[in-house]
């Protein structure tokens, strides 16, 4: 174990790329426990350490600082219950956030101080809650009354308002005339009447009513209750009733207009007054009981009528008094919030990142000798120096002067995969990191995929116009990146903003790639003058004319000429057919060379000699072959005539014929399709070079593994040391505490079956994959074609027709016509057609280029930052 | 149930099941609550489950009864939602499993009424899955004919007390029977709706209903045993399905003590593992012995495992009917393990039905 001072440290420093992934150190920590806090939170602010969960067996409640998470959880629960009633009374939310508590170290005592306010606001808030809930009640209570006061009066008054219609024969007056038929309680003849339905009901009071008129005082029994149930309720409640009384009862309602907001209910109630009338004191019992079961509230409601004005009059004051009063607690409470909802978000982010500090010192030892806690995690070698510096900073914040002790641990241990990105290089990172992280020191595709990714998609995508807009799409997301950065919280959007600088590359190689095969909305365009010429005399339709070429070639990209041509077709596919095949063939190449610097820093010489040698002359004497007939033929003029005006070639070769042949018919080569002389030596000599290839795959590397192996066994070494762990160096340590535990043997045992059985694998599928990967490219072709087809029609279908019209409706036409054409555009080709070209460049990269060299199997690097715990909770 | 178009109207709700079958605590979760010290800790194990949200805002210290209103809550809200989201049949589906929770909310609310216990808090102990409009207006029957003319009427469970009627005045024993013959009718009509829904719902349901009435054959056979209950009368609210229909009935109808129920009991094969080492005394006498499992548990962990295996299949609706039964047992497992520490008996917290 070697401690490295400064000078050291500085002079290890290394530049940094996205080539491999940064070098790691397993650090340890020393953290006074005084200091802890503070340390962590400095730490977490700079977000550059991964902590190891050094008590991985104990179980969550169990650990030190459970206590500490505890409270914060306690606090945030009471932040959560303010923010909620903040929510509740439409209080605004302050975004602000004090960045002073916020990021400079906090005491103890600061965090004290917060939990008392907190508790304090939370406190009044409930009080004040409470308080109102209570008066809430009340007032509910007296609304309600005074709707049934109100209802019921309306009520008795229908009642009366038919009885006093009623005639009264003999014109005698038996004083109010509303209180008379259901008063008293005294049993009566009539009374013993049982009343059938409502309308019996009704005729029976008429009935009454000159039974009352005849006779002063004979009042009948007929008690009522009244009450208030919400509205959906009642029809139960008149058919329970209705049943349970055996339908001797006279239910009437009315609907109160607004809705209560009852204190019980989150939301404001739709209620119903109600009256009931049932004669017998049984009966009204059992009433009273459903209507209580059944959720009611039953109010009083004296027969007389002055009695009830009074008890209105009554009601209503005390209404009038108890509505002052909710308002002032409304406005009280509102004031508290308001106070809370400036410190609400503060807070918030202060509990979380407190949350988390002792979420992380629950990661660590506790060493009660030194009273000091053991952290152990990963870093950037090179970010230990500003390690270092946060704990210094930390030390100081604390106002201590033991600092605390930063060691670099040796360790065996697979290190996390930390890449360093920026906003440019993220996005093509994350393509990389969704097929596999890279392993710590492997090469990191990354890097090559910030160019052949977007190069890959342009072949597929080439058109000027295309690229145009999309890369002035991307060009808006990139520059106003920072006012848009919401987008990427928004789950839709953000897979557009997180590859803004993607689609931005992507759309300047389509420009590129468009420029070259000259099409720009699927027209071509003339910058240089063309190398052909087209007759001017010929015309008229279903005539075929000929172009004649002119003495000069089209300096860059595709002829317009070939873009009217009836065989440009013909011509674009061999075109980008063979284009396809040759990057296709280079982009595996590069693939396959990258075993180098892997083999390098692992330091597996065997690896280049044994696995990349043979695999690059293998796929060189097939393909590479195959590329030099393309670009051989492409170099040659066919048509060329000597001077004896004979032509000095016999006829273009087909290269898939010779490919084919080449196989099957191995040194011999038909007359006509001769390329050049020596072609059938070569062929076969090839041919031979790449059978040998095969078994150099198959069985050199293992037999060399078999044969060190067995030295090594028979010099007296063997399986020593996946036994028996000599650990000189922990014993000199001093705080070997965290070392002691048990690190991972690594599996050396000697397998040769499963080592032959890989290989063969690996060979067989080299094989196989370098003739199906070098057609997978074909794609390239096949979905440009695609493409450039799709944009013709859309151009010669949709727009093309306006331009041709007549007529004074032209303009509308084109207008029209433009509108469809430029949405289709954008789009379908655009958007659809952009996610299909992505999606096989995607593929390209993963299965044909990753597979040649990258394993992918290494650990993202998570350091604790505050910022991922914000970000999570902000996400919930 | 034609396979090829289940998923129309049940593809979403036989994935949101299978996701809160998910949910279920698993064994290591288990061994993580069992270790809690104070009901804290076991908050805060249980903040890492579906519990969470229904947890969260609950101020410490928390009471035992809290924690099993909470996750009564959480099974309600995700039942409930699946509820909203039926559409025929599984709508009807999900009706008839409330219906057994509606006769015991019936039969809590008519046995609180005769011990002339207080309206409100009989309501608040019901049920939520088992609510029905008129249900609180029970309060007020004393007779049975009063139950079934102004409550039950128009309740789903009418069809059920038809065979009720006869019984005249409410005491204990009558509403035990009329608990049963409810249950009874409720189980065989349950039974018959399942297969008229085809297969393979038919054929999963007929096995976990065939249980649910072998387990109340058995205990209506042990909780009669030295009561009024006349033996034509027993054999009468055995429900008439089952594994032990009509054989092992008729024999149960007429025994007198456990020995002779274990004896029936083993000559079926299912549960005469079921029995082993089972001290039949225990579970007549409440099932208080430590250490040893009695009856009911073991029941219930057949249940679970019953349960469990309905998940098995696909296309039918008895993952429905089994999540609702484990997440039963699940909380009954949290309220257990919670009452074990809240009182201090840490030597029974393993005497719990382990789900997954």
């Amino acid at each position: 174990m070697t401690s490295r001072g400064w000078g050291q440290l500085r002079s290890r420093k290394k530049t940094t790329s996205i080539f491999r992934s940064e070098v790691m150190s397993l650090v340890q920590l020393y953290i006074p426990s005084d200091v802890a806090r503070y340390t962590v939170a400095q730490l977490g602010e700079m977000g550059l350490i991964q902590f190891r969960d050094l008590n991985q067996d104990v179980s969550a409640f169990q650990r030190s600082f459970v206590g500490d998470v505890r409270r914060f959880d306690e606090i945030e629960r009471k932040l959560r219950y303010l923010q909620s009633k903040i929510v509740e009374s439409d209080v605004d939310l302050y975004d602000f956030l004090d960045n002073e508590f916020i990021s400079a170290a906090r005491g103890p005592r600061d965090i004290d101080e917060m939990e008392e306010t907190v508790n304090a606001h939370e406190g009044r808030v409930l009080r004040l809650t409470a308080a109102y809930k209570e008066m809430q009640l009340t007032h509910v209570e007296l609304v309600e009354n005074k709707h049934v006061l109100e209802e019921v009066s309306s009520l008795f008054t229908e009642i009366t308002g038919r009885q006093s219609t009623a005639p009264t024969a003999h014109g005698s007056t038996s004083g109010p005339l509303d209180s008379v038929p259901l008063l008293g309680r005294t049993d009566t003849m009539a009374s013993r009447r049982s009343i059938g339905s409502m309308d019996a009901a009704r005729g029976e009071l008429a009935f009454d009513a000159e039974i009352g008129g005849m006779s002063v005082g004979r009042d009948i029994n007929i008690g009522f209750i009244t009450g208030v149930i919400s509205r959906d309720r009642i029809s139960t409640l008149e058919r329970v009733l209705w049943r349970s009384l055996r339908g001797n009862m006279f239910l009437n309602y009315v609907d109160i207009e607004e809705p209560i907001s009852d204190p019980r209910h989150d939301e404001p109630v739709y209620k119903s007054a109600f009256i009931v009338f049932a004669h017998g004191e049984t009966l009204r019992d059992r009433a009273t009981k459903i209507a209580e079961s059944l959720g009611a509230t039953l109010y009083r409601v004296d027969p007389s009528a002055e009695r009830r004005q009074e008890e209105l009059i009554d009601t209503m004051s005390r209404l009038d008094d108890l509505s002052q009063i909710l308002e002032n607690n409304r406005v009280a409470r509102i004031n508290e919030l308001t106070s809370v909802s400036e410190q609400i978000n503060t807070w918030f982010t202060v509990v979380r990142k407190e949350k988390a500090v002792y979420h992380a010192l629950n990661l660590f030892n506790y060493d009660s000798n030194r009273n000091c806690l053991i952290a152990e995690g990963w870093c950037a070698t090179n970010d230990i120096p500003a390690i270092q510096s946060a704990l210094h900073v930390a030390t100081e914040d604390a106002g201590s002067n033991v600092p605390t002790v930063l060691q670099e641990l040796r360790t065996t241990k697979e290190p996390p995969t930390f890449v360093r990105t920026n906003r440019f290089t993220e996005g093509f990172q994350n393509i990389v990191d969704a097929y596999g992280v890279p392993k710590a020191g492997e090469v990191n595709p990354g890097l090559f995929t910030v160019i052949t990714f977007p190069f890959l998609f342009a072949l597929m995508f080439g058109d000027l116009g295309h690229g145009f807009l999309m890369t002035l799409c991307a060009a808006l997301l990139c520059y106003y990146e920072k006012r848009l950065s919401w987008m990427a919280k928004d789950e839709s959007l953000r897979m557009f903003y997180s590859g803004r600088y993607i689609v931005l590359l992507m759309g300047i190689f389509s420009m590129f790639t468009g420029f070259l095969y000259n099409d720009i909305f699927s027209r071509a365009m003339a910058p240089f003058a063309s190398g052909w010429r087209w007759p001017t005399d010929a015309g008229g339709e279903g005539v075929v004319v000929e172009a004649t070429k002119l003495g000069h070639t089209y300096p860059v990209g595709i002829d317009p000429a070939w873009h009217h041509a009836s065989n440009s077709l013909l011509f674009t596919n061999s075109y980008k057919m063979k284009m396809s095949i040759v990057l296709g063939v280079i982009h595996m190449t590069l693939g396959i060379c990258l075993q180098v610097p892997n083999a390098l820093h692992f330091k597996k010489r065997i690896n280049i000699i044994h696995v990349f040698v043979p695999q690059i002359i293998f796929l060189f004497s097939i393909f590479g072959y195959l590329v030099f007939a393309i670009i051989l033929k492409w170099s040659t003029d066919w048509y060329a005539r000597d001077a004896a005006g004979e032509l000095t070639h016999i006829s273009p070769p087909s290269l898939l014929n010779m490919l084919i042949y080449m196989f099957l018919r191995p040194g011999s080569v038909n007359e006509s399709e001769r390329m050049f002389s020596g072609q059938a030596f070569l062929q076969t000599l090839l041919l031979l070079t790449a059978l040998v290839c095969v078994p150099w795959m198959l069985l050199v590397k293992p037999l060399i593994l078999r044969n060190e192996h067995r030295k090594i066994v028979s010099e007296g070494y063997g399986r020593i040391s996946s036994h028996v762990r000599v650990s000189t160096e922990a014993d000199g340590m001093a705080g070997a505490v965290v070392l002691s535990e048990q690190e991972e043997m690594q599996a050396d045992d000697f397998d040769f079956a499963e080592i032959m059985i890989n290989q063969s694998i690996h060979t067989i599928e080299f094989c196989l994959n370098s003739i199906s990967n070098t057609a997978s490219y074909l794609r390239l072709w096949a979905l440009s074609l695609a493409h450039a087809q799709l944009s013709e029609v859309l151009w010669s279908m949709i727009f093309q027709p306006t331009l041709k019209m007549s007529g004074a409706l032209q303009p509308v036409a084109i207008m029209f016509g433009f509108a469809v054409w430029f949405t289709l555009t954008f789009c379908i080709l655009i958007g659809m057609e952009g996610l299909s070209a992505f999606l096989h460049a995607l593929r390209l990269h993963w299965v044909e280029f990753n597979n040649k060299f990258y394993d992918g199997t290494g650990v993202k690097f998570e350091p604790f930052s505050f910022k991922a715990v914000l970000d999570e909770a902000d996400e919930q | 149930m034609n396979e090829i178009y289940f998923n129309i109207d049940a593809g979403y709700l036989e994935g949101i099941v299978r996701g809160y079958r998910d949910g279920l605590i698993t064994a290591p979760q288990y061994m993580n609550l069992t270790q809690c010290e104070t009901m804290d800790d076991l908050k805060l194990q249980l903040a890492t489950t579906d519990y969470a949200s229904f947890l969260q805002n609950e101020p410490s210290p928390l009471a035992t009864s809290t924690l099993s209103a909470r996750c009564t809550e959480a099974l309600v809200a995700e039942f409930q939602y699946m509820q909203q989201n039926a559409a025929e049949p599984i709508s009807k589906f999900l009706d008839y499993i409330t219906y057994g929770y509606m006769i015991d909310n019936v039969i809590l609310l008519i046995t609180g009424t005769l011990h002339e216990r207080d309206t409100h808090d009989l309501l608040e102990k019901c049920h939520p899955l088992g609510f029905f409009d008129t249900m609180p207006a029970l309060c007020v029957a004393t007779t049975v004919q009063d139950l079934y003319s102004t409550v039950l009427v128009d309740s789903p469970l009418a069809g059920y007390f038809r065979e009720c009627l006869s019984a005249e005045d409410l005491n204990e024993l009558n509403i035990e029977i009329i608990r049963n013959t409810l249950y009874k009718a409720y189980l065989e009509d349950f039974y018959s709706y399942c297969q008229s829904l085809g297969e393979p719902t038919g054929s999963v349901m007929a096995e976990l209903l065939r249980f649910e009435a072998d387990r109340r054959t058995v205990n209506i056979t042990i909780n009669s045993f030295g009561t009024e209950l006349s033996k034509d009368d027993r054999a009468k609210l055995y429900p008439r399905l089952g594994n032990m229909y009509p054989e092992a009935q008729t024999k149960l109808a007429r025994v007198d003590d456990m020995d002779q129920v274990k004896s029936i009991l083993e000559q079926y094969s299912e549960y005469k593992i079921m029995l082993a080492g089972v001290s039949m005394n225990a579970s007549s006498s409440g099932g208080n012995s430590s250490g040893d499992l009695s009856l009911e548990d073991r029941f219930f962990a057949k249940e679970v495992q019953l349960n469990k295996e309905s998940f098995e299949q696909q296309f039918h609706f008895g993952v429905f009917y089994s999540w609702l039964r484990l997440k039963e047992q699940e909380i009954r497992n949290i309220v257990w393990i919670a009452e074990c520490i809240s009182q201090q008996q840490k030597d029974k917290v393993n005497n719990y039905t382990a789900i997954y």
